[in-house]
């Protein structure tokens, strides 16, 4: 008698079913990670061997531009996206067997972070030639490679530029009750509150904040918003970063735009933030990581910065073919330290006590 | 040593069964491990001094009551969903039901990004609970309904003929039976909302998981999150231990024989009020989700789809989440077999370890690996092999806990008739314990599938170079601003993940009619 | 003569502070169907799970075909120990059909050839090896759970209660083809019941267990007949017990003297209600009882009396014209069993 342990509910059967395609998976699993993993062990490699990059900017504004990079130093990358603190903290684990040859990150603290735990190299001059004064690392470990900034932007229709506040003071002028629009939560916000705390200490800080609040400003959910309430006229002035209003202009055509950009220099109110990027301690040729470096601030980076993204080139002389924009040299950086905007967690804790988070 | 410990206090189970739940244990102990190391490297001071600042009470007490008014929701709105589906006469039932457990394939952060575009003043706590109670209610639905419809009829009509009314018979006797499951529901919804970090982030909310990202982003410091972390680890050890307590002190059916399947209960004039429930909850957590979608979707092809591109992200998705799968209820069997058939105070202590996984954030766990694995398997390092680790760890709670209760459904006779037979332990297992709760495991891979197809952080740090799952590109693009883009990635997961979500629906709810 | 099939030697065995088996002494012969008979609680199971190899030995040994299998250090573990197991609901594995079932037990090439098709023949079951357990009657599935006990030939085969899950009707038929299944393997099995007809009508050899303990075990008519003492003689059917006082060969009781085998002094005596024959007084002279119930069974008829406040139950024909009220001379056919005083059960 033929004896067949015959499989009859359907569940048994997808049991199966699912197990036949785990199977073909693990079989087709194997093969692409470990080919792409091979060269970049052993050195044996030579030329094919490819350089990892940390990038916590994000791939769709740096993907094109390192693509260009491989193009023409024929130097493969090995990119992995992710968030910068979460990459920071990953490096800082993965302690001295980190794969990572060049960290490319959003924000000066990030890099601040690895410099001080010693993972950066100090870049060669010629990497950061050309880079304008205050936007290399002071201990040369690593360079911006582009910058944005706070800016005031309000309804030319209804204000001049010179009747917009030149400071943090004048933002609380009567005047303004009810015309300023902020997004609480949002990081852009929380890295100015902390700006003003350096600049003011806490208490000074604390106040700044209970009159801010007393002037009724208008909260939005993200910057986009604000930008939107300057144009259908809820507000007249608006706390943003200065590339928000681009996104706009593309929508409407500049011709329609109400909404403008108004810089304040030397005050937290124009505050200058950088993404950067540095070669790790841990980069298997450090003269190949930094000429990515290098690139990042040729004049070929600094321009696809201008035009794609609207970020301020950190060379001079570099003119957006897209965006209207003032050049770096002319905004003015507060008397800060971008490497002390590193204490979130308190300026997070204000906010709370403030009722503004 | 833990095998030995664990033979000792198992009752002699199979030392392959033993293996391979200490083997499961170990791995689990990583992020303690991890979490013990970083937090502990400046002192005990440290320790303390992160642990008693303001913020942190605050943080936790927000954690605290979000977590336990989402479970309360999701108790009620599981349980009662759960009831309409399977026990009364609503008209269309059978689809609600799908629909009821399809919420599992949306993501928290795309639900969260939905309602944030469509309701943009909907943040803070109000918003955090609607939307994470709206994502995981259907961990309750699917436990209660698989309870539900395996049925006992027989004890809701004795109670009928002994006076009690209909709406009495389902407070007293129908309640207390599906007790244990809405319990082991609202473990998974209690855990999973602990360690959301999406949603709380979109809406503005700040949880003691948000509080940790912020660590990491403010300080670029991992010891103060890893000190946190610990804590959360306790909060969810207390929910875990409590929920075992509560389920402990509950009947469960006795007697034997096969229950029978109460007809539906007739709803009359309470209808259009059953009516109004279902759209709500389809209404909350698809339909403004889908809506949101749709829009983008539209606005996003128009911008033109990348074809290609999104189809080798669905491959690596079902690629790494297939594997996840797999390698999980591997796990998961053991783990479940012991938990289900031995009950003793080691197996139990592995259980419980076994869901500290879930209630940890993404990053934690994925530095936890990072931090060990690179030490420890160098090799596998950004390698399928690891990742695949990090979901077991991520997501064998989810597993752990159907196979168990698939498991302890099998009856015991048949397995000592297979060892009466000749078969040993583990032949035993393979022939007649696993066929017999395969609608279980089957159940517990498709819910370890969809976990691991929107999973993020883990993902990131431990993916092989190379491989882009759909729930990385959607944060690529949504972190750019760009949902238009994002959006056809994100109807993609969730059409991968609802195909396992509906195999899992449809295993667990025709449980009964075996 | 051949060596035991199953040999238990003050057996031990229980859950910790509560002993189940307190030294149980019992002796298979092989061929032979042993019925292991006890009330609820008396340890039956307790005592088949141990044979089996699922309940850890305290205290004694255990030997199955000839070979050491429990006690005195060695537990040979449930699949080693060729011990077969037939279980209240048949315990079918409901994932394969009735061949899978039956072959389970079989290593590869035995499920392929004949073995199979052999067992389920034995059981009467020809020609169903491709059924699903779920397509099978109650009786059907008990044969087939059978078939899969004896599929290996194992040294012996343990029957727990397998029959009290099928109707009244059923039970007698698939009793009878069970037992012939039985014979027909040359198995030797072990039965556990509670049901004394059950273990009468079935067996070769009745072992009464009560608290922990075999305390006889015989042939099923010894054990009616000359049970070891009043309990026993209860627990395997009605008794009728009265005082009486021995002499040589008599005991003089209520209904005059009965003739004993053995005994002397006082004590107790017992008689089976069918051997209590009712007549209708000739006169007033005569002893009389007063019918006090009559409970209807079919072919017979149990009677309840009162002879001056002794309570009695008679056996009689069911047509038997009796009712309540009525008064009645009791006469004793056959001889009595003699307990002397002190010989409690």
């Amino acid at each position: 008698m033929q004896i067949t342990e015959r499989p009859t509910s359907h569940h048994w059967r997808l049991l199966a079913a699912g197990a036949a395609t785990a199977l073909a998976l693990t079989a087709c699993a194997g093969s692409p990670a470990g080919d792409d993993a091979a060269p970049q062990d052993g050195a044996t490699a030579g030329e094919a061997a490819a350089l990892t990059v940390y990038s916590g900017r994000s791939e769709s504004r740096v993907q094109d531009l390192l693509a260009q990079f491989e193009a023409e130093s024929g130097i493969p990358l090995d990119v992995r996206y992710g968030d910068t603190a979460e990459l920071v903290a990953q490096v800082l684990e993965e302690g001295e067997a980190s794969p990572a040859d060049v960290f490319f990150a959003q924000d000066a603290g990030a890099l601040g972070a690895l410099s001080e735990a010693g993972r950066l190299i100090p870049l060669d001059d010629e990497v950061h030639e050309g880079v304008v004064d205050g936007y290399v690392a002071a201990d040369g470990t690593w360079t911006a490679t582009s910058a944005r900034a706070r800016v005031i932007a309000y309804d030319s229709q209804e204000l001049t530029p010179e009747e917009l506040p030149q400071n943090l003071d004048d933002l609380l002028d009567p005047r303004w009750q009810g015309q300023i629009g902020f997004p609480p939560g949002n990081s852009s916000w929380n890295t100015f509150v902390t700006a003003v705390r350096v600049d003011r200490g806490d208490d000074g800080a604390r106040q700044w904040l209970a009159d801010f609040d007393a002037q009724n400003p208008e909260r939005f959910n993200n910057n986009h918003g604000v930008i939107d309430g300057i144009e259908n006229g809820q507000i007249q002035i608006g706390l943003v970063n200065h590339y928000y209003i681009y996104s706009k202009m593309e929508e409407l055509g500049e011709e329609n735009l109400r909404t403008r950009n108004h810089h304040v220099g030397g005050d937290p109110l124009g505050l200058v933030n950088v993404a950067g990027a540095g070669v790790m301690d841990t980069a298997d040729d450090p003269a190949r990581a930094q000429e990515l470096v290098a690139f990042l601030t040729s004049e070929t980076a600094q321009q696809y910065f201008v035009d794609t993204s609207g970020e301020y080139a950190v060379r001079s002389g570099i003119t957006s073919t897209v965006y209207d924009m003032p050049d770096i040299t002319e905004l003015e950086q507060p008397d800060i330290d971008l490497a002390d905007l590193r204490t979130l967690e308190e300026t997070l804790e204000m906010l709370q006590e403030a009722g503004m988070s | 040593m833990l095998r030995d410990a664990l033979r000792r206090r198992s009752g002699g189970a199979a030392p392959a069964l033993l293996t391979g739940a200490a083997l499961a244990g170990l791995l689990m102990l990583t992020p303690l491990v991890y979490l013990a190391v970083r937090s502990f490297e400046r002192g005990p001071a440290y320790v303390a001094n992160v642990l008693t600042r303001p913020r942190t009470g605050q943080l936790f007490a927000n954690t605290v009551v979000l977590t336990a008014a989402a479970t309360l929701v999701c108790m009620v709105a599981g349980t009662v969903a759960a009831w309409l589906v399977v026990r009364t006469d609503l008209p269309g039932r059978r689809v609600w039901g799908v629909l009821f457990a399809l919420p599992l394939a949306v993501p928290s952060y795309v639900a969260g990004f939905g309602w944030i575009s469509g309701f943009p003043g909907i943040v803070g706590f109000g918003g955090t609970l609607l939307v994470l109670s709206s994502v995981s209610f259907p961990y309750v639905f699917l436990a209660v309904s698989a309870t539900l419809s395996r049925g006992d009829a027989g004890m809701e009509e004795a109670a009928r003929s002994l006076g009690l009314g209909p709406v009495r018979v389902l407070l007293t006797v129908t309640l207390r039976r599906v007790w244990p499951a809405v319990l082991a529901g609202a473990l998974l919804v209690a855990l999973s909302v602990i360690s959301d970090f999406g949603v709380p982030s979109l809406m503005r909310f700040e949880t003691f998981t948000l509080g940790i990202f912020t660590r990491y982003r403010s300080t670029f410091d991992p010891t103060p999150a890893a000190v946190l972390g610990l804590a959360l680890v306790a909060l969810a050890l207390v929910v875990t231990v409590a929920e075992a307590r509560v389920r402990g002190r509950s009947t469960e059916r006795v007697g034997r024989g096969a229950g029978r399947r109460a007809g539906p209960t007739p709803l009359g004039r309470w209808t259009p009020a059953g009516m109004l429930f279902v759209l709500v909850v389809v209404g909350v957590s698809l339909g403004v989700p889908a809506y949101s979608l749709t829009v983008w979707t539209v606005a996003g092809a128009s911008a033109g789809i990348d074809g290609p591109h999104l189809v080798a992200t669905a491959l690596d998705t079902f690629q790494v989440a297939g594997l996840g799968a797999l390698l999980t209820v591997a796990l998961a069997l053991p783990v479940g077999v012991l938990a289900a058939r031995h009950r003793g105070r080691v197996v139990r202590a592995l259980e419980n370890i076994t869901y500290l996984g879930f209630a940890l954030p993404g990053v934690t766990v994925g530095l936890a690996l990072v931090y060990l694995g690179i030490r420890v398997f160098p090799h596998f390092y950004q390698q399928l092999p690891m990742l695949i680790a990090g979901y077991a760890v991520l997501f064998l709670p989810l597993a752990v806990g159907i196979v168990r209760t698939a498991v302890s459904d099998a009856p015991v006779r048949l397995e000592e008739a297979s060892r009466s037979l000749g078969r040993g332990r583990m032949q035993t297992l393979a022939r007649v314990t696993v066929p017999l709760a395969a609608p279980g495991i089957v159940a517990a891979a498709a819910l370890v599938f969809v976990s691991v197809a929107r999973e993020l952080p883990a993902t990131l740090m431990l993916r092989p170079t190379g491989t882009e799952t759909l729930a990385m590109a959607i944060w690529s693009r949504t972190g750019a601003s760009q949902f238009a883009a994002a959006a056809p990635y994100a109807v993609l997961l969730v059409a991968l993940a609802a195909i396992p979500t509906l195999v899992l629906d449809r295993v667990l709810r025709r449980r009964g009619g075996d | 003569m051949e060596e035991s099939a199953l040999v238990l030697d003050d057996v031990h065995a229980g859950h910790p502070g509560t002993p189940v088996l307190s030294g149980v002494d019992l002796d298979v012969p092989p061929g032979t169907l042993t019925a292991v008979l006890g009330g609820s609680g008396c340890g039956k199971t307790t005592l088949l799970r141990t044979v089996a190899g699922f309940h850890p030995v305290e205290k004694g040994s255990i030997h199955a075909g000839g070979r050491l299998v429990a006690g005195g250090g060695v537990a040979v573990a449930p699949e080693r120990r060729r011990v077969g197991l037939v279980s209240q609901e048949g315990a079918l594995f409901g994932h394969l059909d009735v061949a899978a079932n039956v072959g389970f037990g079989l290593d590869r090439r035995a499920r392929r050839g004949d073995r199979v098709g052999e067992v389920l023949e034995l059981v009467g079951l020809a020609g169903y090896g491709d059924r699903m357990p779920a397509e099978l009657s109650g009786g059907q599935q008990q044969r087939v759970a059978l078939a899969r006990a004896l599929a290996p030939a194992p040294a012996l085969v343990l029957l727990d209660e397998p029959f009290v899950a099928l109707d009244a009707g059923l039970r007698a038929e698939v009793r009878g083809q069970v037992r012939d299944a039985l014979t027909a393997a040359g198995a030797t099995a072990v039965l556990v019941t509670h049901d004394q007809q059950e273990a009468l009508g079935t067996a070769d050899l009745v072992a009464v267990l009560r608290d922990g303990r075999v305390v006889q075990c015989a042939p099923p008519r010894t054990l009616y007949d000359s049970p070891a003492d009043i309990g026993v003689a209860r627990f395997v059917g009605d008794a009728v017990v009265l005082p009486a006082d021995a002499t040589d060969g008599a005991a003089a009781t209520l209904l005059g003297p009965v003739p004993v085998p053995s005994g002397r002094g006082p004590g107790r005596l017992l008689l089976r209600p069918e051997q209590l024959r009712l007549r209708v007084p000739d006169g007033d002279r005569e002893a009389t009882a007063k019918v006090a119930d009559v409970v209807f069974h079919g072919p017979d008829a149990t009677v309840e009396l009162d002879l001056d406040g002794t309570g009695l139950l008679a056996r009689v024909p069911g047509r038997s014209d009796v009712r309540p009220g009525d008064r009645v001379v009791v006469e004793v056919a056959g001889e009595g069993r003699f307990f002397p005083a002190g010989d409690d059960g």
